[in-house]
């Protein structure tokens, strides 16, 4: 019987390959092998590792290695203060963008003409100085991806217009004192309706005093010392007036130049002689600050006033109306990052220069409204840079339904939480009462929102026509975008518009 | 039954030789068993019979009763026949009632092969056999595979035109189809409410959404808030309202949306297919536009569970040596 065991299968056992990786021996003698295992040499590449020297020795110098830190070469920082300029640069212009050719500057003729409604009106170039110095642009606003500066004419635009023209030349209207808090969402435009106050008022030769950002004034960063022996509690902030009385001369120079004091300032070291102008006058607290609260005191007084003292009528021209303009009221809200000698924290409303602006809010004293000679207080809060104050929250609702004709005694005037221990500060600060002098108006509150269609679309086409945007401006692609933007919130539609959409 | 003379088994073995490679175990029983089985050939049929239905596996039945057949009484027979042969063909295949139908449903498309066609689409719906359902129905373990190309066949026959399909075609098919409809009980078509709202559900991701669409001018407020404010990315906004702007229905509607669960981006396309819906309550026509839109398909992948031993659903630790 034949055997089953299949003898070609001997010949292909697995003793080839194993032979074929070894390394190829010097020794050419080769024995025929007689085992079917393959050869196992040792890797003449590997060193053998001895398990003794694996460590450190005995007594052998033991230290842990530490690695040197290396030197690396860093690129000298940039000198104080450079970087803070970069940040805080305000870029007006950009020679890439295309000229829109038949674009109107805001003027006095045009700010209330309601049929410019929807379209972009040019800020005039003489009047960029001005803004500058009141800082009304601020860094992140876009200014920079246009040919120069503009702002589209939207309803509250207009409205504004109207009621700066009639302050201004109306004789009905004169010495009107319009009082309100602008809030709404973020990037509906609330700066920037400053702003456009800011330049009517210019144009219309207003004074402008403006506190661009309130949080600068609550950070600590400005020097502050407490007001007099007699006012322990209160506190001035000399660097912070001053740069304020800087900001106003330098904007409203040439309002203030022609006008000439009106009474004697005691309160000054001193005493301001007739026929000192109002820019000279402020220019003392400027050079000096530590005198910079009392010159704008009496500034102020001057500002404000409606007739000249006995002695002073020679030089006494009529007061201009005033515009103030505040932005991010709600950092006066709360308590400041400054310490008093208790080395606890100062609340906002202690501060001389916030009291006073938050004092504005209030009816005039003395049969006189808070600014005689007619105005506006335009005091806007943020929603980016915003802090929340539960307080400021229950204020404002109160403002509105103060506005909506609820009255503060009924059930439904809206009241703080129990126990949410609300500021009772605060809710004095924008507790108005209706004044008694029928010229100035109550506090109001005006909520800012989208722009209709229509806005947007002028600002779409303002995009194209600069350059920014090669896209045909239809009907439902406004409609489309308006409705991106959140229902036409500006800072949105802003950005749908300068992003850079490259069609196949 | 089939009765086997040991002429019948040589030819049925040849047969399988064929088909099946030559294994050694099949070839020693084939040259040892033909002469044995020639003298006790119904014993032999018992057996090869019994392990092929014992190996048939029932999983989702109950066990059929397999009983050997009895054996023929040569006295009641007519005539005696020369030679018996099995009633089917694929007698001796390994499932051969599967094998039988299949060639009648091939015979069949054969037949009718002529007749007009309807897009697949147009075809009556038919809820075929599941796997499980037609092995009981058949009585064998029929592969998976083989029973995918008889429901291919099958739909094939589904698509004759209706009305001029033969009613042998249809008693036919309506044998592989299981038992009630299963889909005739759809759900009541949603409508808008008598205050003019259409409302639509949508899932994605960990998110749950619920839309609401009036007629409106383009407003869309999502858990009370705007757009700018629920989604501060563009992207998002423009996936939340997608199924608008793709039916350019932006400025037709007003969008009022609940959302919760998940992130930013599931909430986002979460709206995307709770408005698409919303907008089929409105305009039933827009269904092929949206699909193309690809605001019809429901994604439905989900987070993947975390498992023991694993740092998450599929990352192993890290391997140290000791």
């Amino acid at each position: 019987m034949v055997s089953s065991f299949c003898w070609s299968c001997l010949t292909r056992l697995p003793t080839a390959s194993p032979r074929a990786m070894l390394p190829p021996t010097l020794t050419a003698q080769r024995v025929a092998a007689f085992h079917t295992s393959g050869t196992l040499l040792a890797s003449p590449l590997k060193k053998k590792a001895n398990p003794q020297s694996s460590g450190p020795g005995y007594r052998s110098k033991q230290g842990v290695k530490l690695k040197k830190k290396k030197h690396v070469e860093r690129a000298r920082p940039p000198p104080v203060g450079e970087r803070r300029a970069l940040r805080k640069r305000i870029v007006l212009s950009n020679p890439n963008a295309l000229e829109v050719a038949d674009m109107q500057d805001i003027s006095a003729d045009n700010m209330v003409d309601s049929r410019l409604r929807g379209t972009i009106l040019g800020l005039p170039v003489p009047m960029l100085d001005q803004l500058r110095a009141v800082q009304a642009f601020k860094p992140k606003q876009g200014w920079s991806i246009f040919r120069r500066p503009g702002t589209v004419t939207r309803r509250e635009t207009l409205e504004l217009g109207r009621l700066i023209d009639g302050i201004s030349d109306k004789p009905e209207d004169k010495g009107k004192v319009v009082k309100r808090i602008i809030t709404g969402p973020k990037g509906t435009g609330k700066t920037v309706h400053l702003l456009q106050a800011m330049s009517m008022a210019f144009t219309k030769e207003w004074v402008v005093v403006t506190v661009p950002e309130c949080q600068d004034l609550v950070l600590a960063n400005t020097s502050y010392a407490p007001l007099s022996d007699e006012n322990p509690h209160l506190y001035v902030q000399n660097q912070a007036i001053a740069a304020l009385l800087s900001r106003t001369v330098t904007a409203n120079k040439n309002v203030l130049y022609k006008l000439k004091v009106s009474r004697e300032h005691s309160a000054l070291k001193s005493p301001v002689k007739p026929g000192t102008t109002l820019e000279d006058l402020a220019n003392l607290g400027i050079q000096d600050p530590a005198t910079a609260w009392p010159v704008f005191q009496a500034l102020w007084t001057e500002l404000t006033a409606t007739s000249p003292a006995s002695g002073f009528e020679k030089d006494f021209t009529p007061r201009p109306p005033m515009l103030v303009a505040v932005d991010g009221l709600a950092h006066w809200m709360k308590d400041t990052k400054y310490r008093s000698a208790k080395f606890e924290f100062i609340h906002a409303h202690d501060l001389v220069f916030v009291q006073h602006f938050l004092s504005l809010l209030q009816p005039g004293k003395n049969q006189q409204s808070a600014l005689p000679n007619g105005g506006l207080l335009l005091y806007a809060t943020s929603a980016s840079n915003n802090p929340s104050v539960y307080s400021l929250d229950v204020a404002l609702q109160r403002v509105a339904a103060r506005q909506e004709g609820v009255d503060p005694s009924s059930p439904d005037y809206p009241a703080p939480v129990a126990y949410s221990n609300p500021d009772q500060r605060v809710l004095a600060a924008l507790d108005s009462p209706k004044s008694s002098i029928p010229t100035e108006g109550t506090l109001e509150l005006q909520k800012i929102s989208g722009v209709s269609r229509e806005e947007a679309r002028g600002l779409m086409e303002y995009f194209a026509r600069s350059g920014l945007l090669r896209q045909q401006i239809t009907e439902e692609w406004v409609n489309e975008k308006w409705t991106l933007a959140g229902g036409g919130v500006i800072g949105e539609l802003e950005k749908l518009g300068r992003r850079l959409t490259v069609s196949a | 039954m089939a009765w086997q003379t040991p002429n019948g088994l040589v030819q049925a073995m040849h047969l399988i030789r064929q088909t099946v490679p030559l294994r050694p175990v099949l070839q020693r029983s084939m040259l040892s068993a033909s002469p044995v089985l020639s003298a006790s050939s119904t014993t032999t049929t018992t057996t090869t019979r019994l392990p092929r239905s014992l190996s048939s596996k029932r999983t989702y039945a109950t066990q059929l009763e397999v009983t050997a057949a009895p054996p023929i009484d040569f006295d009641t027979l007519r005539t005696l026949p020369a030679r018996l042969v099995p009633v089917s063909p694929s007698y001796f295949s390994g499932s051969p009632k599967f094998i039988d139908h299949q060639l009648a449903l091939e015979h069949m498309l054969a037949e009718n092969l002529s007749l007009p066609i309807v897009e697949s689409s147009q075809a009556p719906r038919m809820a075929w056999f599941k796997l499980a359902q037609f092995r009981d129905f058949v009585g064998e373990s029929v592969p998976t595979k083989k029973y995918k190309r008889l429901i291919k066949l099958l739909q094939r026959l589904n698509r004759i035109d209706p009305k001029l399909m033969p009613d042998n075609v249809k008693e036919t098919i309506h044998k592989y189809v299981r038992g009630g409809n299963p889909y005739a009980n759809k759900p009541a078509p949603a409508t808008v409410d008598e205050m003019g709202r259409a409302r639509g559900r949508g899932k994605r991701k960990s998110s749950s959404a619920v839309a609401f669409l009036v007629e409106g001018e383009g407003e869309v407020r999502v858990n009370g808030k705007t757009l700018v404010e629920a989604f501060p990315r563009v992207h998002d906004r423009e996936s939340a309202t997608w199924a608008l702007r793709s039916t350019s229905r932006l400025d037709k509607y007003n969008v009022w949306a609940q959302v919760q669960g998940g992130g930013t981006t599931g909430q986002a396309e979460a709206i995307t297919l709770a408005v698409a819906r919303a907008l089929m309550v409105h305009e039933p026509a827009l269904k092929p536009v949206l699909r193309r839109a690809g605001v019809i398909t429901v994604d439905a992948r989900r987070v993947e569970r975390k498992k023991p031993g694993h740092v998450k659903a599929r990352k192993m630790p890290t391997w140290v040596k000791r």
